[in-house]
């Protein structure tokens, strides 16, 4: 075999390996690494801001313009095995009120969810939830007309076997919004993580 | 002895190529979309002042009286069902280009030996 053929060979062979082994993996490894943050220190005088609560009205729709999301909301309770329903799995994914906690801009945490994938739909509603920082607004237009606005003041990433329920569900002094979908590690059965937005209220604008 | 050398380097990147892909298409398994929980009819919620007096269950609550969040679900939402039709496409794109990988190095192997034959 002559050199110039070794070469083209050798090339050849290393080529192959390259393309074999390149391709999502690095991808996913950014995207994973993106989302992992811890809660900002202290807050700003403006994003703490209390804001004087609203009455009671179930959400109609959310947007966080930040991540392009502007969904109807819709109610959901417990499951039969006692934990929170999720919405549906359909290729118009929406966010979800848990009806058990205050309605947004009533003082406690009002909860709301959503996928971040939703099977072969795709991107879910949440998708990119965990890319949210400190200062962003959420609105939550409620069925009565009045609307709440929320600034962000932590993003976090939490295991699901340690999922915080107590900074979640636990009582506040004041009108605040938890926005929670799955993140980190994919497996079979779905994800390991949990993201958590928390939110406090800036202002109301009444019905 | 080179010609040898050679040959086992071709095989042992095919080698590599074929195991490579079956790694990544064991991550992309597509899995099955588990049925959706709810059972309550997904609408707007009406008022609920008698949930206020249901008790949270099993975890060792201490002693919270019925808080803001009335009923405190058990563990955590689970909001992710894997997206199987990317994944698939995932896999889908992993197997060209191993076939390409192998597509090339069976055109080196072959130019090898034509050179080999008309004595290049």
């Amino acid at each position: 075999m002559t050199p110039p053929s070794r070469r083209a060979f050798a090339a050849a062979a290393l080529a192959s390996l390259l393309v074999g082994c390149g391709g999502p993996a690095a991808d996913r490894a950014t995207n994973e690494g993106r989302s992992s943050r811890t809660p900002p220190p202290a807050a700003k005088a403006n994003g703490e801001r209390a804001a004087e609560a609203l009455g009671r009205s179930v959400p109609a729709r959310l947007l966080i313009p930040a991540i392009g999301v502007d969904t109807p909301v819709m109610g959901l309770g417990l499951a039969s095995d006692g934990t929170m329903q999720v919405p549906p799995i359909t290729p118009d994914d929406r966010a979800g009120w848990y009806r058990h906690s205050p309605t947004p801009g009533q003082v406690g945490p009002s909860v709301i969810i959503g996928h971040v994938t939703v099977g072969s739909y795709g991107d879910g509603v949440f998708r990119d939830l965990a890319r949210l920082r400190r200062g962003d607004t959420v609105t939550a237009r409620l069925e009565n007309g009045a609307a709440a606005e929320f600034a962000v003041s932590s993003v976090r990433k939490v295991a699901k076997a340690d999922f915080p329920a107590d900074d979640v569900y636990g009582d506040v002094d004041r009108a605040e919004l938890r926005l929670i979908t799955c993140g980190g590690t994919r497996t079979g059965d779905g994800y390991l993580d949990n993201v958590i937005v928390f939110a406090t209220m800036t202002s109301a604008r009444g019905a | 002895m080179r010609r040898t050398v050679l040959s086992a380097m071709a095989l042992a990147s095919t080698a590599v190529l074929a195991t490579t892909v079956p790694a990544f298409a064991d991550d992309a398994t597509p899995t099955p979309v588990p049925s959706t929980r709810p059972t309550e009819e997904a609408a707007p919620a009406p008022a609920e002042p008698s949930q206020a007096t249901r008790t949270p269950s099993s975890a060792p609550a201490p002693a919270r009286t019925p808080g803001q969040v009335a009923v405190v679900p058990e563990g955590a939402p689970d909001t992710g069902v894997a997206p199987a039709a990317s994944r698939s496409g995932t896999g889908g794109m992993l197997i060209g280009t191993g076939a390409a990988a192998l597509a090339a190095s069976g055109a080196a192997v072959f130019v090898v030996r034509r050179r080999r034959v008309t004595g290049a």
